[in-house]
C-alpha cells in the first residue's frame, strides 16, 4: 500500500482518523540547494500518527529518513508542507517556540547516544528535567536510571560506560520527562546484535509503560518489525513495502 | 542561575574550565595586586595630607621669619609656630653624619602630633612638647649610625647638645620617598648659638599658621602681595601633590604592566573558550532538541561565566592580596611610615577585571552556541561555521582598549600603549611565523629532517606561532627588567671615571673659601671652587612665572623651588656651547646667561629671552646668550644656569667644591667640619648606593608582575596543548600502531617544545636587548653593549620553561596505550 494517497493516511486504521492525531505530516517535502542544482529529498508526504502508536521508517543511507525524523520533531522546518504536533502547526512557530513545544513533550534516542562527556550518567539523565525546572530532578533521574538497570553505574562518565550502557542512559534521559512522543534515530546502529536487542526490548518496554508515541528510524528490519507500522522511504516517497 | 552553577561545577570537575579559570585568576591577581599596592601607598599619602604641613597654611622663605609677620598673624587670631630646616653634620666622639636638622619653637606642630620614644625599643608616646633648650631629639636610625644612645652628647655646629628622646613620627617629615638624611630636632631658641646659619645657607624657614581658614588665607594673600616671589605659601593639598604625582604615575605604569598580563591571559581565555565551545556544540544541540530555548542556552552560559567571574575574581583577588604584601615587603624601607589598612575596593576591581575578561574574551564565543542547530543531533555536519573567530577577536580588542583607558585614564596614553602593544605582538608574530613557516618549508624537502617534519611544530604552524608569541611576551617583560636593568646600571657605572668626585662640600661662606682650600691642600687635595647662588626664577621676559603654567611635573618642580646658579669665565671641558656665543673671550661682559639645553627646553626658554631671578630680597635680570650641552655623567659640579661674572654680585652667595677622596682618607672631612661648622659635606657614593637601592626595589616589584605575565604565557602554551590534545592523542596512537616507539614519539614532542621555547626566548632576548639599547642611547646617552649572550640565555630560559610546562601538560597525551587512545576516540 502506497502511503502518499491524496487524503492523509491514518497509520492506525488506514482511514481518516476520527480522534485528533498527535503528529500529522501534510504535503511534507524537503529540498536542498546543491552546487549541481536543487535536490529533492522527498516531497508530498502525508500521514498521521495517533497517540500511543508506533511507526518505523526504514530506508537506506542517504534516503532522507533522519531528515524526516528531524522535521517531525520540529528540529528543522520543511521546504514544503507542514507538520502538526499536538495540534500546533510547527511552520507557524519560530525555533524557540518549537523548542518550548518540545520541552517535556518530546524525547530523543540517538544512534551515537549524544551523552555529554563531562557529566556522569546520573547528571546526563537529570539534564532535561533540570532544563524543565524540575526541583526533584535528581530523584527522578535516579529512578529512571533504576528502570534501565544502571543504578550501580550512576556515577560513571560516558567514557567509562560501554555502548549498550550509554544507550541505556540515553533511554533513561529520554523517558525522565515522560514525553508523549519519542523519536529514535537508529538506536541500535552503534551496538552489536545482542546488545541492540536488549536495548530495543527496553525501549519498547518503556514505550509501553509510559504510553509514549514512538517514531523510529532504522535500517534494521527486525527492529522495525517491533513497531505497529512500518514504512519505507525510497526515492522521496513513503511506501508500505520495501519493493 | 542555580542550574548554571551546577553545570559549572560539573564542567569544573571534568577539567573543562580549569585553564580558563586559571587564566582569569592570574589576570585578576596582577590587576588587584597593583591596585592594593597603589591604594595603600596613595592612602598613606592622603591620610597624611592634612598633617603633612603640620599646619593649615605655611609661609616659606629662605630668611629668618620677621617678628612682625608673627605679630600680624597672631593679631588675626591665628596660632603660629616657626621651623627652620637645613642640612648639616652632627659630630660625636666616634662618628659624624650628614643630617637634616630642624629647629622648632613652642606650638609646633600646629596640626598632627609628634611621637617619641624615651629609648630604643621603648613604647611610642605622644610628645608633650618640643625639645628643651640644650636638648635634641633624633630619628632612631641616627642613633645606630652614630653609635650613641639617649643621654649621650653630640655637637651641632658650635654647640653641644644632649640627646633626650627618639623621634618615631614627625607629621611634616616630608614626602615618602625623599628626605634621605636622618632628622635631628632642636629648639628654635638654640638655633643662633649653633652658628650654622650664615647668609646664603640652605636653611628653609617656615611660619606655620593654624586657625580660621579664611583669616589664614587673608593673611597669606596679604603677605604674598607684599613679598611676591620671596615667599612661598604652602597648603596641605600642594604639600601632597609631589608625592601624589609620583604615586599616580607609578600606579599608571604598574596598572598598564598588569594589563599586559591581562592581555596574555586573555589569549589563553580566547583559546580555551573556543576549545570549550567546540566541545559544547553537540551538548547544546541535544539540549535544544530536548526543548531548551536559545534564551535558556544563553542564560546558562552567561550564568556559568558570572559564577566563574565570582569565583575566579575572588580567588585572583586573594592571590593579588598576597602579591601586594610581597611588593610592600620589597619596598618597605622606601615607604617607612605605617600604611592604612587594605580596603575592599581592589576586590571590586578584581571582579570587574574577571568580568571584563570573561564577558569580553569568552562570552562572544559562547553566545554563538545558542544558535547551535538542534538538527545537529541527527546530522553531525551541521553547525560547522558556528564559531567563526572574527567577532570575538574584535570584541576582545575593544575590551583591551577599554581596560587600558580605565588604567591609564588618558586617551593619548591609552592609544599609544594600545598601538605599542599591538605592534610588539604583531612584530613577534611576524618573526615567529617566518621561523615556523621557514622550518616547515625546509622539513618538506624530501629526506630532510624527518623528526621535524613529523613534529607538531611544522604541522600545526599557527598554534606554534601563538605559543611563541605568548611565551615570548612573558619572557620579554621579564628580561627587559632583569637583564637590561643590570646592564644599564653597569653601563652607567662604567661611565663614571674612577677618580670622579665622590665628595661635595657645599655652604662654604665666601670668607671661608681660602681656609677650606688650605685645609684640603694640606691633605693633598687640590680642587676648584665654584660660587653658587640660590634663587627663584620669577619672571620670563618681564612676565611673572607660575609653576601651574607648566604641564610637565619636572618643569613645575623647577619653577616652584629655588635652584642653584653660578658664574664663571671659563667653560668646563664637559660643557659645550651648542648655540650662541660664550662670553669667556670678552674682557668685561655685560650680565648674560648660558642655559643647559634640556633645562631651557623644559621651561620653554629660547635664546634672547630675559630671565629674572630673586633671592634674599634682591632681583637680577639677564639675557640668555648661549645654550650649553652638559655631560652630567662626569659627576663634576655643573649648573643649569651659568651667568657671566658679576651678574649675580648682588645676590647672597656661597661656594662649593667637589673632589675625589679615597675611602680611607676621610679624616680630613672631620677636620673641616670642626673648623668650618657651617660647611656641609655630601658623600655622593652613599647617595649612589641609595639610588641603586630605589631602582633595584622598584624594578623587583615590576619583575614580580612580569612573572605573572610569564605565567599567563605558559597558560597560553597549555591552552594550545589542550586544543591540540585530541590530535596529539590520535597521532601518538596511530604512530604507535604503525610501529613507532614511545621514545621516538616523545622525542618529537620534545623537539616541538624545544623549538617553541628557544625561539620565544631568543626573540624575547633580542627584543629586550634592542629595547635596552634604545633606552640607553636615546634616554641616558650611555654606550650600551650589544650582548649576543642575552639572546642565547633567553633562548635557554625559554627552552627550559616551555619544555617543563609542555612536558607536564602533554604527558597524558603520549603516555596512554594505543588501544586505550583508540577506544577513547
Amino acid at each position: 500500500m502506497a502511503s502518499d494517497s491524496a487524503a492523509p493516511t491514518d497509520l492506525a486504521n488506514g482511514s481518516s482518523s476520527v480522534q485528533s492525531p498527535i503528529l500529522q505530516a501534510q504535503g511534507l517535502g524537503m529540498r536542498f540547494e546543491a552546487p549541481e542544482g536543487p535536490i529533492s529529498l522527498f516531497e508530498g508526504l502525508d500521514f498521521n500518527i495517533d497517540a500511543g502508536d508506533s511507526l518505523a521508517i526504514l530506508g537506506t543511507s542517504g534516503s532522507g529518513k533522519s531528515t524526516l525524523l528531524g522535521l517531525l520533531a520540529g528540529l528543522d522546518l520543511p521546504s514544503a508542507g507542514s507538520v502538526i504536533m499536538d495540534r500546533h502547526k510547527l511552520n507557524d512557530l519560530d525555533e524557540d517556540a518549537r523548542a518550548v513545544l518540545r520541552a517535556g513533550r518530546v524525547g530523543f534516542v540517538f544512534q551515537s547516544f549524544h551523552l555529554l562527556p563531562g557529566l556522569t550518567a546520573l547528571e546526563n539523565v537529570m539534564l532535561p528535567a533540570e532544563l524543565a525546572g524540575d526541583a526533584q530532578a535528581r530523584e527522578h533521574a535516579a529512578s529512571a536510571l533504576d528502570q534501565v538497570g544502571l543504578t550501580p553505574r550512576r556515577g560513571h562518565y560516558p567514557a567509562q560506560l560501554s555502548g549498550g550502557e550509554q544507550q541505556r542512559v540515553a533511554l533513561a534521559r529520554a523517558f525522565i520527562t515522560a514525553p508523549s512522543i519519542l523519536f529514535a534515530d537508529e538506536p541500535t546502529g552503534n551496538l552489536d546484535h545482542t546488545t541492540g536487542e536488549q536495548i530495543i526490548n527496553l525501549l519498547f518496554d518503556l514505550n509501553r509503560d509510559y504510553g509514549t508515541t514512538l517514531v523510529l528510524v532504522t535500517h534494521d528490519q527486525a527492529v522495525a518489525g517491533r513497531c505497529a507500522h512500518v514504512r519505507y522511504l525510497r526515492e522521496g516517497r513513503l511506501m508500505a513495502t520495501s519493493e | 542561575m542555580m542550574l548554571s552553577l551546577r553545570l559549572l561545577a560539573r564542567d569544573w570537575r571534568s577539567g573543562e574550565l580549569r585553564l580558563l579559570a586559571l587564566a582569569v585568576v592570574i589576570a585578576v591577581a596582577a590587576v588587584t595586586g597593583v591596585s592594593w599596592l597603589a591604594d595603600r601607598v596613595a592612602g598613606a599619602t592622603e591620610a597624611r595630607a592634612a598633617d603633612l604641613l603640620a599646619a593649615d597654611r605655611a609661609v616659606e622663605t629662605t630668611d629668618l621669619i620677621p617678628a612682625e609677620w608673627i605679630e600680624r598673624a597672631q593679631s588675626r587670631g591665628l596660632s603660629t609656630a616657626q621651623t627652620a630646616v637645613f642640612p648639616t653634620v652632627v659630630v660625636t666622639d666616634r662618628a659624624n653624619r650628614l643630617v637634616s636638622a630642624k629647629a622648632v619653637n613652642d606650638g609646633y606642630p600646629l596640626r598632627g602630633r609628634l611621637r617619641t620614644q624615651p629609648a630604643l625599643g621603648a613604647p611610642e608616646q605622644l610628645a608633650a612638647g618640643i625639645p628643651e633648650p640644650g636638648n635634641v631629639w633624633l630619628e632612631s636610625r641616627l642613633l645606630g649610625l652614630l653609635g650613641v644612645e639617649v643621654g649621650d652628647r653630640l655637637s651641632l655646629g658650635a654647640r653641644q647638645f644632649r640627646i633626650s628622646a627618639i623621634i618615631s613620627f614627625e607629621p611634616d617629615r616630608g614626602q615618602g620617598f625623599g628626605s634621605l638624611a636622618p632628622r635631628v630636632m632642636l629648639n628654635h631658641a638654640d638655633l643662633a648659638s649653633t652658628e650654622l646659619l650664615g647668609p646664603g645657607s640652605r636653611a628653609r624657614h617656615k611660619l606655620l599658621l593654624a586657625g580660621d581658614l579664611a583669616e589664614a588665607t587673608a593673611f597669606t594673600r596679604a603677605l604674598s602681595a607684599e613679598q611676591g616671589n620671596r615667599i612661598e605659601i604652602e597648603t596641605p593639598s600642594e604639600q601632597g601633590r609631589g608625592a601624589a604625582e609620583i604615586i599616580e604615575q607609578a600606579k599608571r605604569f604598574l596598572g598598564l604592566a598588569a594589563l599586559l598580563t591581562v592581555i596574555v591571559a586573555g589569549v589563553a581565555v580566547l583559546l580555551t573558550v573556543r576549545h570549550y565551545a567546540e566541545r559544547q556544540i553537540m551538548g547544546v544541540a541535544v539540549m535544544r532538541a530536548m526543548g531548551a530555548t536559545r534564551r535558556q542556552v544563553l542564560g546558562l552560559f552567561t550564568g556559568k561565566l558570572l559564577w566563574l567571574t565570582l569565583f575566579a575574581g575572588g580567588l585572583g583577588a586573594g592571590l593579588g592580596y598576597l602579591m601586594h604584601w610581597g611588593m610592600l615587603l620589597i619596598v618597605a624601607d622606601l615607604l617607612g611610615t605605617s600604611l592604612p589598612a587594605a580596603g575592599w575596593q581592589p576586590l571590586a576591581t578584581g571582579w570587574l577585571t574577571a568580568g571584563a575578561a570573561l564577558l569580553g574574551f569568552a562570552l562572544p564565543t559562547l553566545v554563538r552556541l545558542r544558535n547551535a542547530p538542534p538538527m545537529r543531533v541527527l546530522r553531525a555536519d551541521l553547525g560547522g561555521g558556528l564559531l567563526r573567530a572574527g567577532m570575538p577577536l574584535v570584541v576582545a580588542a575593544l575590551v583591551v582598549l577599554g581596560l587600558m583607558a580605565w588604567q591609564a585614564g588618558d586617551v593619548r596614553v591609552t592609544l599609544s600603549v594600545f598601538v605599542a602593544v599591538g605592534a610588539t605582538l604583531a612584530l613577534l608574530a611576524v618573526v615567529a611565523a617566518g621561523v615556523v613557516y621557514g622550518a616547515r618549508a625546509y622539513s618538506r624537502q624530501a629526506g630532510q629532517a624527518r623528526l621535524l617534519w613529523l613534529s607538531g611544530f611544522t604541522r600545526r604552524p599557527l598554534t606554534a606561532v601563538i605559543q611563541i608569541v605568548a611565551v615570548g611576551v612573558g619572557l620579554m617583560s621579564l628580561f627587559l627588567l632583569a637583564v637590561v636593568r643590570n646592564d644599564l646600571l653597569s653601563a652607567w657605572q662604567a661611565e663614571i671615571p674612577p677618580d670622579a668626585p665622590n665628595q661635595f662640600l657645599i655652604n662654604i661662606q665666601p670668607d671661608e673659601v681660602d681656609g677650606v682650600r688650605e685645609t684640603l691642600a694640606a691633605a693633598g687635595v687640590e680642587t676648584q671652587f665654584y660660587p653658587m647662588v640660590r634663587a627663584r626664577l620669577t619672571a620670563l621676559n618681564g612676565e611673572p612665572i607660575a609653576a601651574d603654567d607648566y604641564d610637565s611635573p619636572q618643569a613645575r618642580r623647577l619653577t616652584r623651588r629655588e635652584f642653584n646658579l653660578s658664574w664663571t669665565g671659563t667653560l668646563a671641558p664637559d660643557n659645550e656651547i651648542v648655540s650662541g656665543d660664550w662670553w669667556g673671550d670678552q674682557a668685561n661682559p655685560r650680565p648674560q646667561l648660558s642655559l643647559e639645553t634640556d633645562f631651557a627646553q623644559e621651561i620653554g626658554v629660547a635664546m634672547g629671552d630675559r630671565l629674572t631671578f630673586a633671592s634674599g630680597g634682591s632681583e637680577v635680570s639677564a639675557e640668555v646668550t648661549s645654550l650649553r650641552s652638559v655631560r652630567w655623567e662626569s659627576f663634576n659640579v655643573n649648573f643649569f644656569v651659568l651667568a657671566s661674572p658679576g651678574t649675580f654680585n648682588d645676590l647672597p652667595q656661597t661656594w662649593l667644591t667637589s673632589f675625589y677622596l679615597p675611602d680611607d682618607e676621610t679624616a680630613v672631612l672631620n677636620t673641616l667640619i670642626r673648623e668650618f661648622p657651617s660647611v656641609t659635606p655630601i658623600d655622593v657614593s652613599s647617595v649612589l648606593r641609595i639610588v641603586r637601592t630605589i631602582i633595584d626595589q622598584g624594578s623587583r616589584v615590576v619583575e614580580l608582575m612580569s612573572l605573572l605575565t610569564l605565567a599567563a604565557g605558559v597558560l597560553v602554551l597549555l591552552a594550545a596543548l589542550q586544543i591540540t590534545g585530541e590530535d596529539r592523542r590520535f597521532e601518538s596512537a596511530l604512530l604507535r600502531a604503525l610501529g613507532a616507539r614511545g621514545r621516538r614519539i616523545r622525542a618529537m614532542a620534545r623537539l616541538e617544545f624545544w623549538l617553541v621555547g628557544a625561539i620565544a626566548g631568543a626573540l624575547a632576548g633580542l627584543a629586550a636587548t634592542a629595547a635596552g639599547m634604545v633606552v640607553a642611547e636615546a634616554l641616558f646617552n650611555l654606550d650600551y653593549p650589544f650582548r649576543p649572550l642575552t639572546i642565547v640565555a633567553g633562548a635557554g630560559v625559554g627552552l627550559l620553561t616551555v619544555w617543563l610546562a609542555g612536558a607536564l601538560g602533554a604527558r597524558r597525551y603520549y603516555r596512554a596505550s594505543p588501544m586505550r587512545l583508540l577506544r577513547e576516540g
